[in-house]
């Protein structure tokens, strides 16, 4: 895809609608959903114990239910996280986006990172199921084996950050990403990505999907 | 304030994105060396964590929902049961801080119940009001509703706060010795250990306790 063709209503069905804050209240997310509706955003990204509210609030509509599994840091067993996810399907989400065990993986325990992956991509069956790295954690190397082992594991997107980390997507990690999986797995640039300017960059570089909170300006920004 | 009675007062732990096993370990047996009260990993460690305190008396402290808040009743129960079976001693819980900043106190105490019902006589619960977030209207309704909800120990703060000395102050203020409080957040100095202590906190948690000793005598 090429953001030079993207008009309002395509760049909002690439965009998921974030609201991971700490101290994000009911009304947070109940605007997130609101305007998550009005704008045609592909979902809305909320913490598990959101998600029976973002469900009644989007009865009906298009936009997904999209549940952050394993937030911030990945570090929770497989079983745990199998179960975060399960039981966050069981009340409604409809994409689940998860942190991989990236200490595992920095101890090169590639094994227990594809496993992990598989069990995962197993609980989500056809929901969307996207699995963050923590780019700004890797080397190039690391991304690069990262991305291979989501790609073999049957994930649907790989994904730069959490937002929580030290820093967001870079263009060049997205082109590195798309680069590693071609086609057929989709690339979410995630964490930092504030415009309308940077939100295009990622797109040609080979984004997909991008996980932002500044979704409404960033949109607005691209003209009518 | 005497290192060896400074490190008596301490929690502390290793818990990070990219943390390998063989840095966890290194951590352990340094940590071995002081006689710190706690110590807290994440669940992927909390087994070899168990095996490597085995017979020192220091506590294996087990996250739940951590740091963020935002996991369902359902999986902090779960992650409670793990703490159970691996053997831990205590949770530090973090509560659902969306539903305090919308005032739904009465989510608040019934997941805060269920927290302490699961945990039963196998672990002491330690919940996380996260007071850098919270008014201090909102700082003694959380307490009230944790008291009501039979918990009698907090953690100040969550990961990437800072500890404020006049939260401490509050606490001790409106409900005298009902709670014991662990300081957290942004401990860093042996100087602001001892003013937190001072000021009433039972404990300091503190993810750099060789720096908080440091200008200990």
């Amino acid at each position: 895809m090429e953001s030079g063709e993207l008009n309002r209503s395509t760049l909002a069905a690439l965009i998921d609608h974030t609201e991971l804050h700490v101290d994000a209240t009911y009304s947070d997310i109940q605007r997130l959903c609101l305007e998550a509706v009005k704008y045609g955003f592909a979902s809305v990204a909320i913490h598990p114990v959101n998600i029976p509210l973002a469900v009644k609030l989007l009865k009906g509509s298009t936009v997904k239910v999209a549940a952050a599994i394993g937030f911030p840091t990945g570090a929770f067993t497989i079983d745990g996280k199998v179960f975060e996810t399960e039981d966050a399907i069981k009340k409604g989400a409809e994409e689940i986006d998860f942190v991989m065990n990236v200490g595992a993986f920095k101890a090169k325990n590639h094994s227990l990172v594809a496993d992990e992956m598989q069990a995962i991509r197993k609980a989500t069956g056809d929901l969307i199921t996207k699995a963050i790295l923590e780019t700004c954690l890797l080397t190039d190397e690391e991304k690069v084996a990262a991305c291979q082992i989501a790609q073999q594991s049957g994930i649907d997107f790989v994904k730069t950050s959490t937002g929580f980390g030290e820093k967001g997507a870079t263009v060049e990690d997205v082109r590195l990403m798309r680069q590693t999986v071609g086609e057929n797995v989709g690339v979410k640039a995630s964490g930092g990505i504030r415009t309308t300017q940077d939100a295009l960059a990622m797109i040609d570089a080979g984004a997909t999907r991008l996980g932002v909170s500044a979704g409404i300006a960033i949109i607005e920004g691209l003209g009518e | 304030m005497k290192k060896q009675a400074l490190a008596r007062t301490i929690k502390t732990g290793i818990q990070r994105t990219d943390l390998a096993e063989d840095e966890v370990r290194q951590a352990i047996e340094r940590a071995k060396q002081y006689p710190f009260i706690a110590y807290a990993v994440d669940a992927p460690y909390l087994e070899l964590a168990k095996q490597l305190f085995e017979g020192t008396g220091v506590l294996l402290t087990a996250p739940v929902c951590y740091p963020l808040g935002g996991m369902t009743l359902e999986t902090r129960l779960d992650q409670i049961a793990f703490a159970i079976k691996v053997g831990a001693d205590e949770i530090n819980a973090s509560l659902n801080f969306n539903a305090i900043k919308s005032g739904d106190f009465s989510t608040v105490l019934d997941e805060t119940k269920r927290l302490a019902e699961a945990a039963g006589d196998n672990l002491d619960v330690i919940v996380i009001p996260q007071f850098f977030i919270l008014t201090n209207e909102e700082k003694l309704r959380l307490c009230h509703v944790i008291l009501e909800a039979g918990v009698n120990a907090i953690k100040t703060n969550g990961h990437g706060s800072l500890c404020r000395p006049e939260d401490i102050i509050l606490i001790r203020r409106e409900f005298g010795n009902e709670f014991s409080i662990e300081a957290s957040g942004g401990i860093r100095t042996t100087a602001q250990a001892v003013e937190l202590l001072e000021l009433g906190s039972n404990f300091i948690h503190t993810s750099t306790p060789y720096s908080v000793l440091e200008d200990a005598e």
